[in-house]
């Protein structure tokens, strides 16, 4: 049974619309559905803070789920929107668009879920400091968006450009391989940017003074949390940008799949341990804020460390692109 | 509680429809009329969908974990059914701009983060005239 092109650029955009949405949904859910359990807890524990607890979950839950929304942009423009070209090559650009940021979704919705649990048990345990609370949740959880966004930008790259005067041997593995880098290691990152805001949340429920500390620590917890991500971007950038040299040899096509396979599974541990390392220091920052300086310098150790893996990773990713 | 909740919807919900229709409107003015009235559209569905987010909250307290994500899933599901709407619509139509429909998509959430910062803004420009 023979297809034309068409028909498998059809294929490829479904398939592709339909793993941007149902994955992510996912994370959405999964982080939707943990705010929703501590906001038990919290009014379980205070039964009359109920209106202050289901204000911050609306608010917590309307910025959680973001993630899943982009997802729904790609899906929809994967289903509905013409691509730029109609060729054998266009077909592997929005299968891996549709991969990337259905995978790339799921870390942030989860991770921005987490601040929102907190916040609700934190609005519990110090009423007074409400207002910061809610707004410490809003940073914590805009910046867990961030993964997410990278991956809805890699995936407008791919349904956008025209790939059709590229060699489709190897291109249609650089393609995929740049949806699976940025997708993959986009959850590790935007999982562990949310373990960070969640012990935020929790540290200035515990003492509202430490606030500042607490949120400085955060935000440079997170934003090392982030640099998985930031390398699956690279390397998703070089396998879409860089000219592959036309090649029907098998390896040549698997090295490429290969790259992007590499960084994307190497990124995604790196980003939840650097995620542990800035919960560990915020949730200390918050108790003894004192020691706010070591701690921060001893999280930043830590997370160095843990990104070695994902630094290993990229070289063998380059490795994969420019030597093989 | 409930009242509450109402009380949130009802501030950010106004200021993005005002948002969208003083934006749109200049827009429509300026012969920009699918940008503005993509705007337009998205925003009003990103409203529907923060309403039914606050509708569907009383459903999952009270429930066991397992339960509350599954209701989190459905709720999910059937909230971006429609947010799908306008998408489709801007994706098919050439009368509706699909870039400013995304952004009248995240409307209600822009309104939240700039109430939020311009809060944490001005207190820490009152804290440190004082």
């Amino acid at each position: 049974m023979a297809y034309d092109v068409q028909t498998w650029i059809s294929l490829a955009a479904y398939v592709g619309g339909g793993l941007a949405m149902g994955l992510g949904a996912v994370g959405a859910a999964i982080g939707e559905g943990y705010t929703a359990a501590q906001a038990n807890e919290a009014l379980g524990q205070n039964p009359k803070m109920s209106g202050e607890v289901f204000k911050s979950m609306l608010v917590g839950q309307a910025i959680a789920e973001s993630a899943s929304i982009f997802a729904l942009v790609i899906a929809i423009l994967l289903l509905f929107v013409n691509p730029a070209a109609t060729s054998a090559i266009t077909a592997s650009s929005l299968f891996g668009a549709g991969l990337c940021m259905g995978l790339g979704a799921i870390g942030s919705g989860v991770g921005s879920g987490l601040p929102g649990g907190q916040a609700c048990l934190g609005i519990v345990r110090q009423p007074a400091a409400a207002g910061k609370l809610t707004t410490n949740m809003l940073v914590g959880s805009a910046v867990c968006q961030t993964p997410a966004i990278f991956a809805m930008v890699v995936a407008l790259v791919l349904i956008f450009i025209d790939y059709s005067k590229a060699p489709l041997y190897p291109t249609w593995a650089a393609l995929i391989g740049a949806g699976l880098s940025m997708g993959l290691s986009a959850i590790g990152s935007g999982m562990g940017g949310g373990f960070a805001a969640g012990a935020s949340c929790e540290g200035i429920a515990r003492q509202p003074e430490s606030a500042t500390n607490v949120t400085t620590t955060m935000l440079v917890g997170q934003a090392v949390s982030q640099t998985p991500a930031i390398f699956g971007l690279l390397i998703s950038f070089v396998l879409m940008f860089k000219s592959h040299e036309a090649s029907t040899t098998l390896s040549a096509s698997m090295a490429l799949l290969g790259a992007g396979i590499c960084m994307g599974f190497g990124g995604i541990g790196p980003g939840i341990g650097n995620g542990m390392a800035a919960e560990g220091a915020v949730r200390w920052v918050a108790r003894n804020m004192d020691h706010a300086g070591e701690l921060m310098r001893i999280m930043l150790v830590g997370q160095a460390v843990s990104q070695s893996t994902a630094i290993y990773a990229m070289v063998i990713s380059l490795v994969l692109i420019f030597v093989l | 509680m409930i009242e509450s909740v109402r009380e949130t919807q009802k501030k950010y919900c106004s200021r993005a429809i005002v948002t969208a229709i003083v934006v749109g409107f200049f827009l429509i003015a300026g012969d920009y009329r699918p940008i503005g009235k993509g705007l337009v559209l998205g925003t009003i569905f990103s409203i529907v969908n923060f309403v039914l987010i606050g509708e569907t909250l009383p459903w999952r307290l009270g429930k066991v974990k397992s339960k509350t994500l599954a209701i989190a899933l459905g709720s999910i599901i059937f909230r971006y059914a429609l947010l799908v709407v306008p998408l489709i619509l801007a994706a098919k139509l050439e009368q509706l701009n699909f870039a400013t429909t995304v952004c009248g998509i995240f409307m209600v959430q822009i309104m939240i983060i700039v109430d939020h910062f311009r809060a944490a803004i001005t207190s820490t420009f009152r804290t440190s005239i004082k």
